[in-house]
């Protein structure tokens, strides 16, 4: 029988939506897949209980539920999901891309020799899994990633704005697994500690972005991006330009060397469409862009635009915005 | 202290990226090194110019083209440049076995203090070369440092994570792989770019075993091309927006 393992990550006792929305995708493959069985596994104290409520379909969580794996520590994750994975047969382990899984998922396929895919799957004729497709060379081509070992293990890019279905349809069984300690090893000096940014929506987990580059003009300008994305309830980016510039953080930037996103709707204001910058957008699925130069790259990739001054635009838009929210 | 730098060539973002018989197409390619090697790199010097009696060597799997690259390291700080020749890397596991097998060999069995290497390589952008070489070294990683200190034994690390920082101490060895933000690289300057042509490049052969654990394929160029509807005002677009966006009118 074939068999699943999804990660389920949580951050400071809270399961990730992220990973929710992987287990819920994996669950639907498994059900076209005929007889494939899908597990969870948790590492950490989870505060909302009972676990099986977030989760659709059926299946067991392997929960270690202790202190010690609170904060991610990559020697006691390696050691908790590769014991996990050889004691129940698994044959793909799926997780949802993340910084954790970015950091862990390189180790555990070194250790289990396991062929690691990420961003989004690629099925054979009977419905299984069996390999991944992403974008390469900054993102100008894309190629296909097919695994050659028996075990793989798949770091999923985000479904496009994250549907989250809520359908606890299942019987969810969870139990304790335990993290087998050894003291001899010189890796557990590590000591994690986690400071969250207050009240900012991550651009990576954000179904809205809206963006800022140059034309924005300065750090203050990005107070109309701020309020927009307040609006409609979604994150604030940026080109490397604004970033350089000290506009705004390293954590916004997007792009070849800032993060990739895939919104459902990315507004890219004063940015000119770079080709470092549009390598990471390439999968947002509705790109807006408002930028005084009609020619400017960013409007080839672009599904609406307005040409004109975003210090003029913005405020337009945010009022044409609200009146359109109040009548509904 | 021994600090090893990974590196890796990549297109420069000026490339025309075009395949032909199912590989990239070098003719209109120029090879930079990856711009987060450079991040790697600038710390890894800035490290040895606090901490006396520190030796930078820089290490990387490529042809023999890849000297250039070597020599820009060399002007730029690193003490040592070794090219590591071996079959053409095929996926990251297999690039992170032939440089295990390379810092192995050139340090003797013992394991260098720190390795540096970019967060992900521009290319393939597959991020999984550093964790594997710990894993492969059997020491601690960190992927994707923003800052670094150290004092005494210990190494105060900031990451990145969605929403937030990690800051994680750990002592040596450890494999880091550099995030932008970490540093701003130095620029090279004549003087150091004419010694650096003086300076000897070594050439390391390394032969590992080891079948790739994944097959790529199926290289498509992107046509992102799309036909851009404009607005006419602010009013219109909302109206565009709403009837096209889910994630908009749903609440
Ligand atoms: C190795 C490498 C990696 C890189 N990685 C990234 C990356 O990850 N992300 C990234 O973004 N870039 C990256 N870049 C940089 C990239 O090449 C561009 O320089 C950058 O994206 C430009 O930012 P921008 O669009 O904000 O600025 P510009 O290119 O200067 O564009 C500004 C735009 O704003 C418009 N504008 C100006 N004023 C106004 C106004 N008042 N109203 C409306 N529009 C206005 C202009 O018409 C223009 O189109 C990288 C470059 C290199 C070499």
């Amino acid at each position: 029988m074939t068999r699943f393992l999804v990660f389920l990550e949580q951050r400071e006792g809270v399961l990730k939506k992220s990973s929710i929305d992987a287990w819920n995708r994996v669950q639907e493959i498994a059900a076209l897949s005929a007889g494939a069985m899908v597990t969870g596994l948790i590492a950490g104290p989870v505060d909302r209980q009972p676990i099986g409520d977030l989760l659709a379909g059926d299946g067991v969580v392997y929960h270690a539920n202790e202190e010690l794996l609170r904060p991610y520590r990559q020697e006691f994750y390696t050691r908790l999901v590769t014991s996990l994975i050889k004691q129940e047969s698994i044959s793909a382990l799926f997780f949802a891309d993340s910084s954790l899984s970015r950091d862990l998922a390189p180790r555990l396929s070194v250790l289990l020799k396991a062929s690691l895919l990420s961003g989004d799957l690629l099925f054979n004729r009977q419905g299984h899994p069996d390999g991944s497709f992403r974008p390469v060379y900054s993102g100008l081509a894309t190629a296909s990633f097919l695994p050659q070992r028996n075990i793989t293990i798949y770091n999923l890019s985000p479904s496009r704005g994250m549907v989250t279905r809520s359908s606890a349809d299942g019987t969810i069984q969870v139990l304790p697994i335990e993290l087998h300690q050894q003291s001899s090893d010189n890796l557990l000096a590590e000591v994690r500690r986690i400071v969250l940014r207050q009240n900012s929506l991550d651009i990576a987990e954000a179904g809205i972005i809206v963006a800022g580059g140059r034309g924005m003009g300065s750090s203050a300008g990005f107070a109309l991006l701020e309020e927009l994305a307040a609006l409609l309830g979604g994150a604030v980016g940026a080109s490397r330009f604004a970033v350089d510039e000290g506009w705004r953080p390293h954590a916004e930037q997007i792009g070849q060397t800032g993060k990739t996103v895939a919104p459902q709707l990315y507004f890219a204001c004063g940015v000119s469409g770079a080709p470092q910058h549009l390598a990471g957008v390439a999968s947002s699925a509705i790109v807006v862009a408002i930028n005084s130069d009609h020619d400017a790259p960013v409007f080839q990739v672009a599904d609406f635009g307005i040409v004109g001054d975003v210090h003029l635009v913005l405020p337009k838009l945010i009022e044409a915005l609200k009146e359109f929210l109040k009548k509904k | 202290m021994n600090i090893a730098v990974c590196l890796c060539q990549v297109p420069d973002s000026a490339s025309v990226i075009g395949f032909a018989d199912g590989a990239l197409d070098r003719s209109r390619i120029n090879e930079v090194m990856n711009p987060y090697d450079e991040y790697a790199l600038e710390e890894a010097v800035c490290l040895k110019e606090r901490i006396a009696g520190s030796l930078v060597t820089v290490f990387t799997v490529a042809p023999l083209s890849a000297k250039d690259m070597l020599r820009k390291a060399l002007a730029l700080g690193a003490d040592r440049a070794v090219l590591v020749s071996a079959a053409e890397p095929s996926d990251p596991y297999f690039t992170a076995l032939q440089l295990k097998s390379a810092l192995m060999e050139f340090y003797e069995g013992i394991l260098p203090d720190l390795v540096f290497c970019g967060k992900s390589s521009t290319d393939f952008q597959s991020a999984e070369v550093p964790s594997m070489l710990g894993a492969l070294l059997g020491i601690a990683s960190v992927s994707g440092v923003t800052s670094l200190n150290v004092s005494g034994e210990h190494l105060h690390l900031e990451r990145e994570i969605e929403g937030g920082v990690e800051q994680i101490e750990l002592h040596y060895p450890v494999v880091i792989s550099a995030e932008k933000g970490l540093n701003q690289p130095r620029k090279t300057t004549v003087k150091a770019v004419m010694e650096a042509r003086k300076k000897p490049i070594d050439l390391l052969a390394v032969s590992v075993d080891g079948a790739p654990l994944v097959l790529v394929s199926d290289f498509k160029a992107l046509e992102r091309k799309k036909v851009c509807r404009f607005a006419e005002d602010e009013k219109e677009l909302v109206l565009l927006l709403s009837n096209e966006c889910s994630l908009f009118s749903a609440d």
